[in-house]
């Protein structure tokens, strides 16, 4: 090794070490969140603002004045304090904050969205509409029109009569798609109604769904639900819990699963375990209560029911 | 267990305790004190940021020194120096000792073609190959096939077989070697040549010398007023195989060479490493190589160093010696043979107690320089072992176990964002790396595609992800080895030459 190595290495050293021990008390202290004023000499704890925007690129505004930089953005050496915060974009609404900084800590506002001051609003279909569907895969949009049924796909596109049935009835409360997707409920408080949405490739056009008012009820209906096998529709009349079988033609099979002291509250239908969940007070106590209607189960219940009805035909 | 055996045994503990104490005290710490981890990671950071700068300017340094001792006429300034009063530079002999264990005739016909390939006289070296009596019959054939083939080319070239088992060796290569130079000092004593003639270099089987080497060996041999003090260094590169190589092992090993590079212009540190030569008196004086150590290649200059009463050191030569790459067919086995071999070399850390043992004994060294060359071998072992673990696995723990709180502190939400400004800033020496790789490169071979060019610059990619789990990973595994009492055996890496393997 040479001398002018030797001169080389230490020089390299000298300034490495000294680089280190510069740069070390900046960085550290600026991790910390401490300020250094290199023209007063002191040192100061500050805090740190940290405003993310959807839209990004928005312009910051503190306490009224514009800083010279754009979310997603990093406010640093912040007094501790309130600050008033604007986040601005062209054509958006602006946002605005009053956010305390405390020293040595991150005061977060990530999740600003701004809003379009024009909404882009745009008209699906010229068709005049009594009442629409979605079903909650949102594959198709179902029309109930004075002309009839009609369904098209999610954006308007590739109308189908399904139906010439215009007979809506006033103060429909909610429309549900079976779990087989063959079929639609919808109900007011006095009447329950079923869609039977046919194989749209065998049917003619205008008949493809055929629609049937299932119930009449002189109970207020509160709320309606599919049972998981398509078939069965469980329903809240009055105080009473009930089933109701469907098809075509015929009859229909209706049994009272539960009689509440009142009308039950908090109503939910588990469809994966068909299970049914609702607020009861029989002693005075709200209590929840749950409803078994697992097919094996509900097969059990039934020949109960029948056998209840032997037993009463033999007394009889 | 004696009171020197228990020193011996306390030795072999610190360095593995250090290491799990600071790998495990930095992960508690980060559950109970976030803030005080991060604070040692950005100072760690920092230092290891400025630190890799300061390397860096030294290799480009010592690679430029590289470049211009290769136009050297190393022959031309020997023959200036005559008359001057100095040992004649054409007294002086070679001993080149190959000390080997299965490796194939291939490896070691390339090998003994590169001192052919030598420009210095022929006649001044004695080639010494010494074999494994444990790797059989073969290979010992093939020592004579070799010695035929050779033994007119130069002064002489003997071959001998290492007996197994000698009482009070292991099997390591420093026994072998040990047994060479005992056969190599009687055939020296028949001839009644004086031992400090005779410069002995010491090289691993796939060891290609270049052309210069021993004209520049002799040169700095018969300049040194101190020649029997020093060893003498020149700088690895893992070019035999490079172009068949993996891509893994390549970065690896081109990563080992600028180590190499680097260490040459830290003197002070500077310690013997694979294949490099030193005088032959020397060697007799202080009874050969450690003949139950395996980590030979170093452990001969800490054997010196404590011999001389610290008045020893390593002179760089700005030559290049060629091995082969440790690479596999397959990416996986080439990952755990490289894995092997780094082991092998941070098993180096045996070294430590050696050392220490030395220094307990010997009351000739001054206790500053004691302290100094002990400090610069246990950080040099302890920095291996933990800084890719604290870089890549401590660093964002303080985040993790931290918590929300911690997350909402100046501290957390600057912490990823200092790291990653920081080590942005090494990408330089990556890319002076990929440049200085392209330049070391040998021709490449006819049935290497072109295309393999632009492999070997972005094989440089691979660098960070191969820091983060076997930089610091070998290190550990040695040092948990030798704290926990399992000492290590030698293992041969077996050589791949272009679809060619021999162990």
């Amino acid at each position: 090794m040479n001398k002018s190595d030797i001169v080389i290495r230490y020089i390299a050293f000298s300034f490495s070490l000294a680089l280190y021990l510069t740069l070390l008390p900046i960085i550290l202290s600026y991790s910390l969140g401490y300020h250094i004023d290199f023209h007063k000499f002191i040192i100061y704890k500050t805090g740190i603002l940290s405003l993310r925007s959807t839209p990004s690129g928005a312009s910051i505004y503190i306490d009224g004045k514009l800083i010279p930089d754009v979310t997603p953005a990093r406010i640093e050496e912040l007094r501790p304090g309130t600050y008033s915060v604007e986040v601005k974009k062209e054509g958006l609404f602006p946002w605005q904050k009053d956010l305390t900084v405390r020293s040595n800590m991150v005061t977060r506002a990530e999740n600003i969205l701004l809003f379009p001051i024009l909404q882009m609003t745009e008209k699906v279909s010229d068709r005049e509409t009594d009442d629409f569907f979605i079903p909650d895969d949102r594959s198709q949009i179902y029309y109930m029109t004075k002309t009839g049924l009609y369904k098209s796909n999610i954006d308007g596109a590739n109308p189908r009569k399904l139906s010439s049935y215009s007979s809506w009835p006033s103060g429909i409360l909610g429309k549900k798609l079976s779990p087989d997707g063959k079929k639609i409920l919808y109900f007011n408080e006095n009447g329950i109604w079923v869609i039977y949405l046919n194989d749209l490739r065998s049917i003619a056009n205008g008949n493809a769904a055929e629609v049937e008012e299932v119930l009449k009820s002189s109970n207020i209906i509160k709320d309606v639900f599919w049972h998981s096998g398509s078939n069965h529709i469980v329903f809240v009349a009055g105080r009473d819990i009930d089933i109701l079988e469907i098809g075509k033609g015929g009859g229909k099979n209706i049994v009272t699963l539960n009689k509440c002291s009142r009308q039950p509250k908090g109503l939910y239908y588990d469809v994966y375990n068909d299970s049914f969940y609702f607020n009861d007070s029989p002693s005075g106590k709200s209590i929840l209560y749950r409803i078994d209607l697992r097919e094996k189960l509900f097969e059990k219940f039934m020949e109960r029911i029948k056998k209840e009805f032997d037993i009463i035909y033999d007394q009889k | 267990m004696t009171r020197s055996e228990r020193l011996r045994r306390f030795f072999e503990i610190v360095p593995g305790f250090m290491t799990w104490s600071t790998i495990l005290g930095l992960v508690a710490f980060s559950v109970f004190k976030p803030l005080w981890v991060a604070v040692f990671i950005i100072c760690f950071d920092l230092y290891w940021v400025i630190r890799v700068g300061y390397f860096t300017t030294l290799l480009v340094f010592a690679y430029r020194r590289l470049n211009a001792e290769k136009k050297t006429d190393w022959i031309k300034k020997c023959k200036s120096l005559e008359g001057q009063g100095i040992l004649s530079y054409d007294s002086v002999y070679h001993a080149v000792l190959f000390p080997s264990y299965k490796e194939g005739p291939e490896v070691l016909t390339a090998s003994i073609n590169a001192l052919l390939d030598s420009n210095y006289d022929k006649n001044k070296m004695i080639v010494a190959l010494t074999v494994e009596e444990r790797a059989g019959d073969a290979c010992w054939e093939n020592a004579k096939g070799l010695q035929k083939k050779f033994s007119d080319k130069f002064f002489e070239f003997i071959i001998t077989r290492h007996p197994d088992g000698l009482k009070g060796e292991a099997k390591t290569k420093g026994a072998n070697a040990t047994w060479g130079a005992a056969i190599i000092k009687e055939f020296i004593d028949s001839k009644k040549i004086d031992y400090e003639h005779v410069v002995m270099s010491c090289f691993d089987a796939d060891t290609c010398a270049e052309k210069e080497y021993f004209a520049c060996l002799t040169y700095h041999y018969i300049t040194n007023p101190k020649r029997t003090r020093s060893s003498y260094q020149p700088i690895p590169v893992y070019n035999n195989n490079i172009w068949y190589a993996r891509s893994i092992a390549r970065v690896i090993e081109l990563g080992s060479s600028f180590m190499q590079m680097i260490e040459t212009m830290r003197l002070e540190k500077f310690v013997t490493f694979s294949s490099h030569s030193m005088s032959f008196k020397t060697l007799v004086d202080v009874g050969y190589w450690p003949v139950d150590m395996i980590s030979d290649d170093s452990v001969i200059y800490w054997k010196c160093f404590l011999y001389f009463d610290g008045d020893y050191s390593v002179i760089p030569m700005y030559v290049t010696v060629s091995l082969d790459v440790a690479t596999e067919k397959a990416i996986i086995p080439t990952i755990i043979k490289q894995y092997k071999q780094k082991r092998r070399w941070a098993w180096g850390v045996e070294n430590f107690p050696y050392l220490m043992m030395g220094f307990v004994k010997n009351k000739n060294i001054p206790l500053l320089k004691k302290i100094r060359r002990g400090f610069h071998l246990f950080e040099s072992h302890y920095t291996w072992a933990v800084w890719a673990i604290i870089v890549t696995f401590i660093a964002p723990l303080p985040l993790i176990f931290g918590g929300g709180i911690f997350r909402q502190t100046a501290m957390g939400y600057s912490l990823p964002s200092v790291a990653a400004a920081l080590f942005r800033i090494t990408t330089l020496t990556l890319f002076i790396c990929m440049l200085m790789s392209i330049k070391l490169l040998p021709p490449r071979p006819k049935d290497v595609k072109r295309q393999k060019k632009l492999v070997m610059f972005t094989q440089w990619i691979l660098a960070p992800l191969l820091a983060a789990f076997v930089g610091s990973t070998p290190a550990i595994d040695a040092q948990t080895r030798l704290m926990l009492g399992k000492y290590m055996h030698f293992q041969v890496t077996e050589k791949i030459r272009h679809g060619v393997t021999t162990n």
